[in-house]
């Protein structure tokens, strides 16, 4: 596999995409798929359970590339629906999984997300206490996933779910619990793409254009030309895909070893974990946190916003590439310029905006180090710091040394944000889901220390500003760093940041490969 | 008995090292005494409070008494010591993410080292050779390596500020202040009890 000059060459690794869950390699809301539902299943009778499962395999999508059309539009012949599906530890356990096998898994995954709230930051009005009743039980033991083009994709899915479940009433049940729009309670979570003017968009309810950054790794059947900036930074300042292993088990990950798995290796091989995420957002507080400061701001209000995410939230451009109002009115110019090229049918245009694009995801820190630009502390520079924690030249193995076994493949959808009621009670957030290999390495480290915490950063306690356990203290705090050259602006303070953003549930889940639930239906799991 | 206090951990590992070799790691010790550049990638973790790294010869173990009673010792010893800030998992990971040329650098002649990548064998290595510590103090729970340098940079400045900012008129004072607002911006952050490096459960 080689990667030269931004032009894609052949991956080298193939891995086995139609044994790999679907949700694992591919990104459903980017392949047009706007709707999701995940409903919660509990499992009674292990025996009624695996028959039940045995059924369900069939409707699994796997992360199979989906086949071009031969029409003129080159299309990708999909289906009208995706279906995946995970365990809980308590799920397996009830699958019957051999004593063995369950000791294998890592201790995050055994104890599951509720337990590990000191970590997380999960504390407060974040507490598990206030979240969704489902989760006040401790017998959630599968999340199912539909992913659709339309709700009517999704009820009909959800229908032939329900069905399969009244065929096995001693095996498993769907479970309620969950908060939905208008205060009602039911036995899904919906999740939706925010919609403007009938187009699903890439907004998110604060406003921000979310699904930009994603990590690539070998092997995930994507195509090269996404690499640049998705992968991990290499020296001569080019993007190898991360090794396999950071994202699917049973493949050798980033310090040359196979992830500690469960036994057998049928069981892990291909299949990995997942952290769901119920993150409520409360709106209200943040558009008015936001207008009050914009008074004090030397800047546009898009700019403020900008400055704690790092990126525009109009679309989604990074502050690297223009950092001021000025500037971005600049490449706003140069993009509509280019934009109307390319619909005049200028080829050249085409490439123009390939290669601007490009530098959408293709960036790093480098040129600021102060966080004149995109502060040290805004939520992207946080959670992906790319080549950022190498503070002296070459000090380091790789420049992302620190964070190529950290990167978080995110998997979330809005939801929410039709309720009557416009407030911050009214449901609405983001469905938060993260893939990898290892929970404790990744998702749970970059919410600690990165989110909660900025030792890495110089920052002492600050936290993340979108996305941070704040109280609304003084001390809550993030800095927009001032910029030392360009007439010596100071740095701007917002201070006493309430909590934008809650947790409301979620748990940890292990994804299994095809191969292994087949396995696991049938009751073969032997370790021995 | 913990080896955590605050925001800080102590590590002590002591690892046998053939006494003929413990010559050739002296010796990697002056090289990289002499081209400091090759710690730059350690004192990039800014996690670490302070790390040391001690050759014990076979003969030189403290014999403190004529009653105790004298030790044939094979191996001469290396001695690790470091304090930083995080848990055990961050400290071992960002060490051999980071720099293990390094590690191997300073571990590779002793019995047993399995080298720093795979990672599994070095944490084993790690863990197998640890000494737990039996008493840590920390005179300021709250403050991590990075959090002190900060303040002391920031104190510092801000002691010459006062000094020299007394007499300025209202404009003059505001531009100051911001000057001093800006070359002080990466030692602002601020400083509480540091996240859970233990779980009660485990
Ligand atoms: C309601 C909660 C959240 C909101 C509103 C939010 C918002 C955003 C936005 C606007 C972006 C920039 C767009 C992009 O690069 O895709 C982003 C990126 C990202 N977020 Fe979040 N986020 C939330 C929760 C989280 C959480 C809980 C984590 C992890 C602990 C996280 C990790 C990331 C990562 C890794 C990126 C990509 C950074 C990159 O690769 O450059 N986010 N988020």
């Amino acid at each position: 596999m080689s990667y030269i000059d931004g032009i894609s060459m052949k991956e080298s690794k193939s891995l086995d995409l139609y044994d790999i869950q679907g949700n694992v390699c591919k990104g459903y809301g980017r392949y047009g798929f706007p709707k999701a539902r995940y409903c919660f299943l509990s499992f009674q009778h292990t025996h009624s359970a695996r028959e039940f499962l045995a059924l369900l395999i069939e409707k699994i999508t796997t992360a199979e590339t989906w086949p071009v059309s031969e029409s003129s539009d080159h299309h990708r012949i999909k289906p009208n629906s995706t279906l995946n599906l995970g365990f809980t530890y308590s799920g397996l356990k009830k699958l019957g999984l051999p004593e063995r096998s369950l000791k294998g898994f890592p201790v995050d995954f055994t104890m599951g997300m509720k337990a590990r709230s000191e970590i997380l930051g999960d504390t407060g009005i974040s507490a598990p206490e206030h979240w969704d009743d489902i989760w006040q039980q401790d017998n959630v033991h599968a999340w199912v996933a539909i992913n659709a083009r339309d709700q009517d994709a999704i009820e009909f899915e959800f229908n032939a779910l329900g069905d399969l479940v009244t065929q096995h009433p001693d095996g498993v049940r769907i479970m309620s619990g969950i908060k939905g729009p208008n205060n009602t309670i039911l036995p899904y979570q919906d999740a939706s793409a925010v919609f403007e003017n009938g187009l699903p968009t890439a907004k998110e309810h604060f406003g921000f254009t979310d699904g930009i950054g994603n990590p690539y790794f070998e092997g995930c059947g994507n195509s090269m030309s996404r690499l640049p900036g998705r992968g991990k930074l290499m020296r001569d300042g080019s993007w190898q895909p991360l090794a396999t292993g950071e994202f699917v088990l049973g493949h050798v990950d980033e310090a040359q070893e196979y992830p500690p798995a469960p036994e057998p290796k049928l069981l892990s091989r291909n299949g990995t974990y997942m952290v769901y995420r119920k993150l409520h957002e409360n709106v209200d507080t943040f558009n008015g946190y936001i207008d009050n400061l914009a008074k004090d701001f030397d800047g546009s209000r898009d700019l403020l916003m900008a400055k704690m995410s790092g990126r525009w939230p109009d679309n989604g451009a990074p502050l690297t590439l223009a950092a001021t109002d000025e500037e971005k009115e600049t490449l706003d110019a140069k993009m509509a310029s280019i934009e109307l090229r390319v619909s005049e049918g200028d080829k050249s245009a085409l490439i123009e905006r390939k290669e601007l694009r490009r530098q959408w995801v293709d960036f790093t820190f480098n040129d600021d180090k102060s966080g004149s630009r995109c502060p040290v502390g805004a939520h992207i520079r946080r959670t992906n710091t790319r080549g950022s924690l190498e503070t002296e030249h070459k000090a380091f193995h790789r420049p992302g040394a620190l964070v190529d076994r950290r990167r978080l493949m995110r998997r979330g959808l809005p939801y929410g944000g039709i309720d009557e009621a416009k407030s911050d009670s009214a449901e609405q957030g983001i469905i938060f889901m993260s893939i990898g290999a290892s929970i404790e390495r990744q998702f749970e480290f970059v919410q600690q220390q990165w989110v909660n915490y900025s030792n890495d950063f110089k920052l002492g306690n600050d936290k993340d500003p979108l996305i941070g356990s704040h109280d609304g203290k003084l001390t809550d705090k993030h800095i927009i760093q001032g910029c030392p050259i360009k007439g010596a602006k100071p740095p701007f303070f917002c201070t006493q940041m309430p909590r934008f953003v809650e947790t409301r549930g979620g748990d940890y889940f292990f994804i299994p490969s095809i191969s292994a639930l087949r396995m696991i239906a049938e009751g073969l799991i032997d370790p021995s | 008995m913990s080896n955590i206090a605050g925001k800080a951990y102590a590590m002590n590992v002591i690892t046998p090292i053939p006494w003929w070799k413990a010559i050739w790691q002296h010796a990697a010790f002056k090289f990289v005494v002499r081209f400091p550049s090759n710690l730059k990638g350690l004192i990039n973790l800014s996690l670490i409070h302070y790390a040391r790294w001690t050759i014990i010869g076979r003969n030189s173990f403290p014999h403190l008494a004529p009653s105790q009673p004298k030790e044939d010792l094979h191996y001469s010893y290396m001695m690790f010591e470091s304090n930083f800030n995080g848990s055990w998992d961050q400290y071992i990971d960002s060490f051999s993410f980071a720099i293990p040329e390094g590690l191997d650098l300073f571990w590779r002649f002793n019995i047993g080292y399995p080298k720093s990548i795979p990672l599994h064998g070095f944490y084993n290595y790690i863990r197998f050779n640890q000494i737990e510590t039996d008493h840590f103090y920390n005179a300021y729970p709250c403050a991590s390596s990075n959090d002190v340098k900060s303040a002391t940079h920031l104190y510092d400045n801000l002691k010459d500020f006062t000094e020299t900012s007394l007499e300025l008129s209202d404009e003059d004072f505001e531009q100051a202040y911001n000057a001093l607002l800006l070359d002080n911006q990466q030692y602002l952050g601020c400083m509480e009890a540091g996240p859970s490096l233990s779980l009660k459960e485990y």
